[in-house]
């Protein structure tokens, strides 16, 4: 079984629970061990970085020294988890000044960086990794005709980490076709869903939010898959307040995509953590559900 | 017999004075054995300071000069030719770079009068050795190649062939006529195009001293300056040019249609058997042999049996031509291709539909066009309402074109102004970061477009997206921008986008460098020998450019560069020998064992091998004295020219005067050839 | 004697790893603002407040609330043509900013960014639960109510936290940070 160390992050503890659930079930599917990284400490997420950048690098490198314990690749859920350690991690390389002085902090907790490890978001391990081809083979529930709009988010593909597209990405696409299901043409799939500004400045937040949701209803999708846990609180946990901010009706599902992904390997949903949403997924589900009872 | 040097140093001001006490250097250099007088001066450049080299020569019977001061780059000719007014051989002159080599690199004033010694003794010991060299004459043959026949291309070979010299224009379109014969109006007199380009290009096509070489290419070329040696491979139009008429009836009678993507820009489609546009120059068509059905499925022949000519034109077993050529000199004027704007996904090209590039406007308003010049979207009927016009799409541009493609902000406007003129009651807006209007008549042309009323936004568009997010924009192209000047982010809502791409080098033009062995710059374009003060010579003697192959330019100043180009080489011709200097390696051929190392080193394939006496020659015009050769060569039978053994060595030991002061026996090395002996 | 820097050169020594152009390179050109998905909430675009700092208008600047509503979605970044990182240039003036404790009154943002840190230093986790009074009456009573009440609803089901989670190893973490930053026993 291909392992990786597995960074859940503190969203995964609790308000994201199922997108953990549902991550170690299909990677266990699809023949990969998710090990929890042990003892690890919060990311910094964005609010650290708005205090002090050196001490947010120290704790993100700390995660990555524990990893490097293990010899394993370090694979974060979480899209802003994933771009602190990505480039905590290439910042580091870059300058060794800044790994001695780091590293040198980190001797209190016995760790040291010394970043030869891979660091990759949890879509990469199915995409990348794993490979659609290998997916759709292992695929025993074709979730056909549910319409899947692809969000990607904004930082899964920003900052540019390479030469990759990051204004169309098609990976998420071709990952929901796997499954079985149709990705639809989503126009606002890299746009920003607001993050951490739901709590500092709600109404923006909430406008960005609606934009999602809008578009989603525009290109007739049935369910929103995301692939970061504060996506998927954003545009899921408050929809009710966009609705009474704007005047709209909006009752869309947002699942994770290893939740979708779990439904199309035939896990049985509440396996996957499908059930602790604020808005409904049965429509998704008696569609799931249907094909799992022609079989 | 020893020679009398004269040594001047001079200040250059205070570039060099200020740092080097160029007193002291001169008394020091006058103490020096072989020399005669040493002087200090401001500013030897100066006519004054030449005319003391001349008397000195002539007064003290001087034999060797060396002047310490700028970069020979500078004046270099400058003080040979005073040598050569005061009687005495140019290449007897050794000049030293004190100022940018020396007082230019440091604040020490210490080291950098004991640096100025050592070179200025180098430059004594040296000189020394020095020969007598004459220039080398070089016959200029009088024909010329031009390649490319867009209006830099054109223009150049009317004014050479309007001066009595025969050119040969090769240009692989099966036209000429280039990208301008593409455009309707020109900014800013609003000129068409094809009107003052088409009397051109008949001149160009019935000219008795150009050869008119179109649906060619250069294949290979050989030779250096005066003597090139050029391969055209003319491809087969499977038209017999000598019996077709160009009455056009293959063209009518073809089954057949494809997209045009050259041309028409892909609005439009032509027949397989066609000519690019009706003004083509040659009038003879050419089979698009990929779309043919004959030459893919051996059927139709519908040209041929419709083809009213005695002996029929259409000749399915033409082959391609190789013609040999021998010119002077060679100016390329090869164009530029369009940035692909499918690169910023964001604004849409190719996923939305009524999202055009300039060259695509270009062909919908013009009269000769797929519309005859009705501006209307891609769905060929409708005329839009709004339109927007982008400016700088992949210019200024860090991840794509980091230059100013210098014409859009005017071939923007005068699309603003053709919609106007066009859809009177059309709103137009032009989205920009700034303004660039700098030549004749450009920024009146811009006022008359605030006057037409065009909206202004000063901002680079972000988005270009038919996402609506309120009804005002369903069914609309939304150009998403940040109006600067007002400080908001506004969503125009409009129906056609017009996107002004970067101007790009050929897609190969590395290649054409190579095959012209010359230079191209990081970006493609072609490397002129000065940006300021020789804009149309390349670093290869004998090659020329011109147009918007050495950067992005506008019609003028094309045609200006193809004039330059043809004026420079009208020179040489008139002047029928030129001289070259006389730095070239040559090879003793009594030394020479054979072994043809230095052949595959030269740079400038400049040695070849000559069988019969076994022994490697060099061909001094290609020879660029570079010196590869005599380094590498084991049996030490090359010598370059003004770069011998012993004047390199005594120069090291003249530079190394006070290094090794009070060791006993250093053994000095007079030659190479002495070690082994 | 050194020169005192000015304020554009304190934001541009701020940005520790950016690996973008200088904030000088700024040609204006709007891409930033244009692009930018919460612009129209800022009172000044980004644009606009790089144009501000390579003024030296630091009071300006700092009472602009421009910077507080980036949700660090780096699309600016990834578009500006002359190679500006915009995105972490607002972190670096949000770190200014909470430096030099000199920011627009009512934000959410700086308080909210402080305690987060102070979590982090005690637990070495986030804990919704905590932050919760940075913000929520930040929009008065009635959007509290509203808040409460989704708050009530992710607790039915399970998904907030009732108790604060610790590492293990929370000593360790401390003397790390210490080692970075003086914490003098209590922040």
């Amino acid at each position: 079984m291909k392992q990786y160390a597995l960074y859940p992050g503190c969203s995964l503890e609790k308000i994201a629970q199922s997108y953990r659930v549902s991550a170690i079930e299909t990677s266990r599917a699809m023949g990969v061990e998710l090990k929890e990284i042990d003892d690890w400490n919060c990311c910094g997420a964005t609010a650290y970085f708005h205090v002090d950048e050196l001490l947010s690098y120290t704790l993100v490198a700390r995660n990555l020294a524990i990893a490097e314990k293990e010899n394993l690749d370090f694979v974060a859920p979480c899209s802003a988890c994933y771009k602190n350690a990505y480039f905590t991690k290439k910042y580091l390389n870059q300058d060794p000044e800044l790994a001695e002085h780091i590293n040198y902090a980190l001797e209190e907790d016995n760790l040291h960086f010394t970043g030869n490890i891979a660091v990759k978001h949890l879509i990469e391990v199915f995409v990348q990794d794993l490979g659609v081809e290998q997916i759709r083979d292992k695929v025993s529930n074709p979730l056909e005709g549910l319409r899947v709009a692809p969000y990607y988010g904004c930082q899964i593909v920003r900052p540019r980490k390479d030469h990759e597209d990051v204004e169309e990405p098609q990976f998420f696409e071709d990952l929901i076709s796997a499954m079985g299901a149709e990705p639809v043409d989503y126009p606002n799939k890299v746009r920003c869903c607001g993050g951490s500004l739901i709590i500092t400045s709600r109404v923006a937040a909430l406008s960005l939010v609606r934009v999602l949701l809008q578009s989603a209803v525009d290109s007739n999708a049935m369910v929103i898959a995301t692939a970061c846990p504060l996506c998927q609180v954003n545009l899921e946990c408050y929809q009710e307040q966009v609705n009474q901010e704007f005047g709209t009706e909006y009752s869309i599902p947002i699942l994770y995509f290893t939740q979708i992904l779990g439904l199309s390997l035939g896990i049985p949903a509440k396996r996957l953590g499908i059930g602790t949403e604020l808005v409904s997924t049965k429509e998704v589900l008696t569609y799931a559900q249907k094909k799992e009872n022609d079989l | 017999m020893s020679e009398k040097v004269g040594v001047y140093i001079c200040h250059c001001g205070t570039n060099i004075a200020k740092t080097v006490d160029v007193e002291d250097v001169a008394v020091w250099a006058g103490d020096q054995p072989d020399v005669e007088i040493a002087r200090d001066y401001k500013f030897m450049c100066s006519s004054l300071g030449q005319d003391l080299i001349e008397e000195d020569i002539k007064e003290k019977g001087l034999t060797r000069v060396v002047v310490a001061a700028c970069s020979p780059h500078m004046h270099e000719k400058t003080f040979r030719t005073a040598c050569e007014r005061g009687g005495l051989n140019p290449f007897l002159f050794e000049m030293v770079n004190v100022r940018e080599h020396n007082s230019w690199t440091t604040d020490d004033r210490e080291a950098a009068t004991k640096k100025a010694k050592a070179l200025v003794n180098g430059a004594v010991e040296r000189v020394i050795y020095h020969q007598e060299l004459e220039m080398m004459p070089l016959e200029i043959n009088p024909n010329t190649l031009v390649v490319g026949g867009g209006i830099a291309g054109i223009s150049a070979s009317l004014e050479l062939a309007d001066a009595g010299y025969h050119v040969y224009l090769v240009e692989r379109e099966p036209s000429i006529g280039g990208h301008m014969a593409q455009l309707d109006k020109t900014f800013p007199t609003l000129d068409c195009s094809a009107c003052i380009l088409t009397p051109r290009m008949v001149e160009v096509g019935q000219h008795p001293n150009i050869t008119l070489l179109t649906w060619s290419e250069v294949e290979n070329v050989e030779g250096y300056l005066g003597n090139f040696t050029v391969t055209v491979r003319k491809k087969a139009r499977y038209i017999n040019e000598e019996h077709c008429t160009g009455c056009g009836i293959c063209i009518e009678k073809c089954p057949f249609k494809v997209t045009d993507d050259v041309f028409e820009a892909g609005l439009s489609t032509r027949k397989v058997i066609y000519r690019p546009f009706p003004q083509a120059v040659p009038k003879y068509p050419v089979i698009d042999t990929e779309n043919c059905v004959y030459f893919l499925r051996g059927k139709c022949k519908a040209c041929q049996i419709f083809c009213p000519t005695e002996p029929n034109s259409i000749d399915f077993e033409q082959q391609d031509e190789f013609l040999n050529i021998d010119v002077g000199n060679i100016i390329l004027a090869t164009g530029y291709d369009l940035f692909d704007v499918s690169k910023i996904p964001q604004y849409g090209y190719g996923r939305l539909a009524n999202v055009f590039t300039s060259l695509e406007f270009e062909r919908l308003v013009n009269a000769a066009g797929p519309t005859s010049g009705n501006i209307v979207l891609r769905d060929m009927e409708t005329p839009p309402d709004k339109v927007a016009i982008v400016h700088c799409v992949g210019s200024r541009d860090e991840n794509y074109h980091k230059y100013c493609s210098k014409v859009c902000c005017m071939y923007s406007l005068k699309f603003a102004h053709l919609v106007h003129e066009r859809l009177p009651d059309a709103e137009v807006y032009n989205c920009y970061i700034d303004m660039r209007t700098p030549g004749k008549g450009y920024e009146e042309f811009y006022n008359r477009l605030l006057e037409e009323g065009t909206h202004f936004i000063r901002g680079k568009v972000a988005d270009i997206t038919d996402s609506a997010r309120t009804d005002e924009e369903e069914g609309k192209l939304i150009v998403q921008v940040n109006d600067t000047l007002i400080d908001k982010q506004r969503r125009i809502p409009v129906d056609m986008v017009i996107l002004s791409p970067a101007m790009e080098a050929r897609y190969d033009s590395r290649k054409i460098t190579q095959l012209f062995r010359m230079g191209c710059d990081f970006d493609g374009f072609f490397v002129e020998r000065h940006p300021k003060l020789d804009p149309v010579a390349t670093m290869t003697e004998g090659i020329y450019i011109a147009g918007a192959c050495q950067g992005p330019k506008d019609i003028p100043d094309s045609v200006s560069q193809g004039a330059a180009a043809a004026a420079r080489v009208a020179g040489l011709i008139a002047r029928g020998t030129v001289y070259i200097e006389p730095v070239r390696a040559s090879i003793i051929e009594e030394q020479c064992s054979g072994c043809r190392i230095c052949n595959n080193l030269c740079p400038y394939n400049a040695i070849i091998f000559n069988e019969d006496k076994e022994v490697s020659e060099i061909i001094t015009a290609l020879c660029q004295g570079c010196g590869t050769c005599v380094a590498a060569c084991p049996s030490a039978a090359i010598t370059g020219a003004h770069f011998t053994n012993d004047q390199l060595m005594s120069q090291i030991e003249g530079i190394l005067w006070d290094v090794g002061k009070g060791l006993e026996s250093i053994k000095k090395v007079e030659s190479v050839a002495e070690i082994g002996d | 004697m050194a020169k005192k820097p000015t304020f554009s050169k304190e934001i541009a020594n701020l940005l520790y790893a950016s690996h973008g152009n200088p904030i000088v390179s700024c040609i204006q050109c709007g891409t930033c603002s244009g692009t930018c998905p919460v612009a129209e909430y800022m009172d000044h675009s980004p644009r606009r407040l790089i144009a501000m700092i390579n003024a030296d208008l630091k009071e300006e600047v700092l009472e602009s609330n421009t910077f507080w509503f980036c949700a660090s979605c780096y699309h600016c970044t990834v578009r500006c043509p002359s190679g500006i990182d915009i995105a972490e240039l607002m972190y670096a003036v949000k770190r200014y900013s909470i430096w030099k404790h000199q920011y627009k009154e009512g934000l959410v943002g700086p308080v909210f960014s402080e305690t987060f840190v102070k979590t982090i230093f005690r637990s070495g986790r986030s804990y919704e639960p905590i932050l919760a009074p940075s913000y929520i009456f930040s929009r008065g009573v009635r959007k509290m109510f509203e808040e409460a009440h989704t708050a009530t609803n992710l607790m039915l089901k399970g998904r907030i936290p009732v108790l604060p989670s610790r590492i293990e190893r929370i000593e360790n973490l401390q003397r790390v940070i210490g080692r970075i930053i003086p914490t003098g026993g209590s922040s």
